[in-house]
């Protein structure tokens, strides 16, 4: 089923005024008179044995109230239980330049910095590297005693048989292709106020994650405090899109100089900060070989894939086994093997970013399809339609596909973008590309496995006839909270505007695994609908006593409590709320949401990553103009479709969709991070370049409803799949227009003319060897 | 930030003699470039002398016979001002080059052309510079983009002054010394380090134009459509006389220390613009560009794309 136009039950965020008035309180805004100012000491090397850190010089200066040092947290942490390599100030060892060493609280900046001036910080230097290969090469010193050759984590996987496949296969070629590493460039930097209370011996402590359920945890490890002694509250957040999806040592350093200051600490980082703090989507080789029929059926698909991950474990493991377990679950392959590589390099750690690990391969896939394509004659859509699953299914590597919307997603984005009357007429430096996508709805494993649901949202009910739905999931920006109020909402046949949401503190809401993976819509909108059927259930119930009717009878429509059997017999919601509250009191239902074994994963190792309850889907084509003379692209415009399952609010559907395509953009166009020695020359907004309104196109969205078995409402994710088509359209179009095709993103001006000289060049000599006798 | 106290005076001979008593005093016009360097621990003056509230500085006249522009008049006024556009279109063309809107309402025409040189190991935070062990423009005493030389090898990268040296703009300058007037080239040099041939206490007081209209254009290349430093910019003026060539200034900026007026075009002139002319114009220009690695993108690109966008003026100038 699809709609032709975003259906009209959008709605405006429900936070969405607090935030265009300015009103809305994010982590820095908040009330923070007296409180002390947090400062952090970065390594000025990039690898290194500590040999001296003295602070007793900025101990002793007047208006330090704290400085702490690895000292005092003997605890390693991290995201992942197998992987914490990290402590939040070095121990005995600088990995990159720029990891935090020690840190001062003081009555104001002026003072704190001044005491970071005076702590002596003595570094032997080893040698350090900066890419994955020279950090691999025989005789590198190791990064982590415990890791050869600096491998993080190797995978190798092999579904089918890629050798048969390969000797079917009419064509098979290979492509190597680089993607630089890009930062998420969130436009509210980072912040944390904690407060600790030595005489309760209780933290709070308010933060700008998006795990505040894993922030929590670690708060807990690194301080040795009892859970239970610690509040962790998330204010308004400006932006994730994985920068903070997990713990970041300075919010940890804040917690330390609250306790050590006996107080209240403010941190805020610079934008420098930002961008050293990084945890964004790694520098990535991928080399790809497919197999293709002549008709365009894929045979085989060989992929490996080279991520510099830098200097911390971070979330690496689930990056590259994401690299490799997302070639599949978009088309139907027959043979996949798979090899991966995660490496330690001297740079600030990668981590999540929206399309965590997909996005690369993706790219690499996409753009090798397409050049196989017009190898074989073969239209763009045509190849891509010669492979489409069948849902239900399950792909080789065992992830479960109960619905699938790619092939309206490429009907509607080819007839949108009238690819097949103008795509062969384009004028030049012109041109027309196009890619699919998909993403997870949630990782069906949970990181940290409790036995607990993998959602839990409670709703409650009083005497006002208030409805408050208590959600531990953060909205960050994606509309998690909004997304709750719409299906409580419509679950319970009321007005939008009588549900509240409160989400993500920790004394008040229940616990949450946070906004990653595109989880909350799929995991906490069950719940939420859970708890919501309940809590109408318990209506039903009381209201048909009231009345003297059978409850299987009563029926609530737009807030009213109807009969089906006696027509007059009739009750309003607020009557209904006072029988229902009689013994009873104010009422609080629990819903929870669990994946089901079948969603998650296969058995082989690393086989939880990938797996989900449902998939995303995304085509897109995208338009460019080129001129050959400067290299600069312009954008033109881009047609994009998603299969969200269904749309439970088409305007914040819409508002993501475009949000990723963006971020595809500025991956694909100008965004790189750039070390010299280490040392991150990118780290401004200005010369990290995220695209500006000028270079932003008119996206054009079309929703495409699969409408998931399994899905609150039939949904799935709309915030991520989107992303990785847009790279690959966008090298599509630029071949389209002056037929270079480009292996390396982003497809900067520079590179582009240096391509095109190439190119020129190329055709020279062959002009020359041609006119040879 | 470093401490400093702001002294706002209300004429350009109060500020002459506000910095005079206020040794290694700073003028602050727009702020937009200054503050941030101030920001990064690039300098630490005593005082900062506010030009924001010297009306004589705000001045624009725009007629035939000329005009002479403020030094504190903003982006922002020269964008809109029709005569300006009309007459002298490469200047509002590149003023509207400059960042974005919000950047354009605060900087001024002088504050541009004083514009401090630019580096990629320059341009960043007091913790990076130090542990890169500084760089020859501040602090340190090696240029880390051409480590073997002598000098510093940022980049001028205001927008203004190659349409200002292709308009064949003078600049009125005021110091201690009285008043002076010189050529718009002559302010300056070769040098990241020393760019401005300012004496100690000068501040650009007013730029003088001659009579237009002018047939000139400014093209930039840069990787965003706003923010971005120019890469290499482009400004070029010329006069037709019988479809030939008879007046030819191409100056350009990003390139070089300095704004660069480009040498030789003397040779191209007395023919007709067509093809072998613009590769001719643009062969002139890669081979006196010296673009070094002071920005993240490769500094052939900043020649080749100088070249061509020379060559794309010309045309459509000429047509």
């Amino acid at each position: 089923m699809t709609t032709d136009t975003a259906p009209a039950r959008g709605v405006p965020l429900i936070d969405g005024i607090e935030k265009v008035t300015g009103r809305a309180r994010y982590t820095a805004d908040l009330e923070h008179r007296g409180a002390f100012i947090g400062r952090i000491l970065r390594s000025p090397v990039s690898h290194g044995e500590i040999v001296r850190l003295d602070v007793s010089r900025a101990r002793a200066l007047e208006g330090v109230v704290a400085v702490v040092t690895g000292a005092d947290c003997r605890h390693p942490y991290g995201v992942l239980p197998v992987a914490m390599n990290e402590f939040p100030l070095a121990h005995d060892k600088v990995r990159y330049r720029g990891e935090p060493v020690a840190a001062v609280a003081a009555v104001d900046a002026e003072t704190a910095e001044r005491a970071l001036r005076l702590i002596e910080f003595e570094v032997r230097e080893l040698p350090a590297y900066y890419d994955a290969d020279s950090a691999r090469a025989e005789g590198a010193v190791r990064l982590h005693e415990n890791k050869a050759d600096n491998l993080e984590r190797a995978v190798h996987h092999v579904f089918g048989d890629p050798a048969a496949g390969f000797a079917e296969a009419d064509l098979v070629r290979e492509a190597a292709l680089d993607c630089a590493e890009v930062n998420h460039a969130q436009i509210e930097p980072h912040a944390a106020l904690a407060e600790y209370d030595p005489l309760t011996d209780r933290l709070t402590m308010q933060s700008v994650s998006q795990v505040t359920f894993y922030l929590h945890l670690m708060l807990a490890r690194c301080l040795e405090m009892s859970e239970s002694q610690i509040r962790v509250i998330k204010p308004f957040v400006g932006g994730g899109f994985g920068a903070r999806v997990e713990v970041l040592n300075f919010e940890i350093v804040t917690a330390l100089l609250a306790r050590a200051a006996q107080g209240r600490v403010l941190m805020e980082l610079s934008r420098e900060e930002n961008f050293l703090t990084h945890r964004a989507r790694p520098q990535t080789r991928v080399k790809l070989k497919l197999g293709l029929k002549r008709d365009g059926r894929i045979t085989a698909c060989e992929c490996e894939v080279v991520q510099r991950g830098g200097a911390y474990a971070g979330y690496g493991i689930v990056t590259i086994l994401y690299a490799g377990a997302l070639l599949q679950g978009l088309y139907d392959i027959p043979a996949v093997k798979y090899d991966g590589y995660r490496v330690y390099a001297n740079l600030p750690p990668c981590g999540a970013m929206r399309g965590h690990g997909g996005v690369n391969t993706r790219h690499a896939f996409e753009v090798l399809l397409d050049r196989m394509a017009r190898e074989l004659g073969l239209d763009p859509f045509e190849v891509r339609r010669r492979n489409l699953l069948r849902a239900p299914t399950r792909t080789l590597n065992d992830l479960m596909v109960n619905s699938y919307g790619l092939g309206d997603c490429l009907d509607r984005v080819e007839r949108a973008s009238g690819w097949h009357e103008r795509r062969a007429h384009m004028p030049p430096g012109k041109g027309l590309g196009m890619a699919c996508s998909h993403y997870v709805s949630g990782a069906a494993k949970p990181i940290h496995w409790t036995g607990e649901p993998h959602a839990v949202v409670n709703v409650k009910l009083d005497w006002d006839g208030s409805i408050t739905a208590l959600t531990g999931a953060p909205d960050i920006g994606q509309g998690s909270s909004t997304m709750v109020a719409i299906v409580v909402a419509e679950t319970l046949g009321l007005p939008l505007d009588r549900i509240r949401v409160i989400a993500a503190d920790s004394a008040v809401t229940p616990k949450d695994n946070g906004a990653y993976s595109s989880r909350i819509t799929f995991m906490v909108g069950n719940a939420a609908i859970d708890a919501a059927r309940q809590l109408k259930q318990r209506l039903i119930v009381a209201a048909a006593r009231k009345m003297g009717q059978k409850p299987d009878e009563v029926e609530c429509v737009g807030g009213v409590f109807q009969s089906l059997v006696v027509p007059e017999a009739a009750m309003t919601f607020t009557d209904a709320v006072k029988e229902a509250l009689v013994d009873q009191g104010t009422l609080t239902v629990k819903g929870t949401f669990t994946c089901p074994p079948e969603s998650q994963g296969g058995k082989h190792k690393g086989g939880a990553v990938g797996s989900t309850m449902g998939f995303s889907y995304g085509a897109q084509v995208v338009e460019v103009s080129v001129d050959a003379a400067t290299g600069q692209i312009t954008v033109d415009k881009v047609w994009v479709a998603l299969d969200c399952g269904y749309a439970i609010n088409p305007l914040a559907v819409q508002g993501q969709v475009q949000g990723s395509v963006w971020m595809g953009l500025g991956q694909a166009l100008c965004e790189e991070t750039r070390y010299l020695e280490g040392l991150p020359a990118h780290a401004s907004l200005l010369e990290y370049r995220v695209p500006t309104i000028v270079e932003s196109p008119p996206i054009e969205v079309h929703i495409v409803e699969s409408i998931d078995p399994l899905g609150p409402l039939g949904a799935k994710e709309a915030s991520e799949g989107a992303l990785a088509g847009f790279a690959p359209a966008l090298v599509a179009a630029v071949a389209n227009a002056v037929g270079v095709d480009m292996d390396a993103l982003p497809v900067t001006p520079d590179r582009l003319i240096e391509a095109l000289v190439e190119l020129r060049r190329r055709a020279r000599r062959q002009a020359q060897s041609g006119a040879a006798p | 930030m470093p401490r400093f106290r702001v002294l706002q005076p209300a004429t350009v001979e109060a500020a002459v003699a506000a910095c005079a008593a206020s040794p290694g005093a700073r003028y602050l016009a727009g702020g937009t470039d200054l503050i941030v360097n101030l920001r990064r621990g690039l300098g630490a003056p005593g005082a900062l002398i506010d030009l924001s509230g010297i009306g004589d500085l705000r001045d624009l006249q725009c007629a035939a016979e000329g005009a002479r522009i403020g030094a504190g008049v903003s982006l922002a006024r020269l964008v809109a001002d029709e005569a300006i556009g009309r007459l002298y279109p490469a200047l509002r063309e590149a003023a509207l080059a400059v960042a974005a809107p919000g950047h354009r309402n605060l900087a001024t025409v002088g504050g541009n052309l004083c514009l401090d040189t630019r580096c990629i190991y320059y341009n960043q935070s007091a913790w990076w510079r130090e542990s890169n062990g500084f760089c020859l423009k501040h602090g340190g005493t090696t240029c880390h983009v051409a480590p073997e030389g002598e000098r510093c090898h940022a980049a001028f990268s205001g927008d203004l002054a190659p349409a200002l040296l292709a308009i064949g703009a003078e600049v009125q300058i005021a110091g201690p010394m009285g008043r002076r007037r010189i050529g718009l080239a002559d302010l300056y040099d070769e040098d990241g380090r020393a760019h401005l041939r300012l004496a100690a206490g000068e501040l650009v007081v007013a730029v003088m134009l001659p009579p237009g209209p002018v047939r000139c254009a400014y093209a930039k290349a840069r990787v965003r459509g706003a923010f971005d430093f120019p890469l290499a910019g482009v400004a070029l003026m010329l006069e037709l006389g019988g479809g030939r060539l008879s007046a030819l200034r191409v100056a350009l900026t990003g390139t070089n220390s300095r704004p660069l007026l480009l040498e030789g075009t003397a040779a191209l002139l007395g023919r007709e613009v067509r093809d072998p002319l613009a590769a001719e114009l643009n062969k002139l220009v890669q081979k006196q560009v010296r673009p070094m690695r002071t920005t993240l993108t490769q500094s052939n690109y900043r020649r080749i794309v100088a070249g061509a966008l020379a060559a794309r003026l010309l045309v459509s100038l000429a047509a």
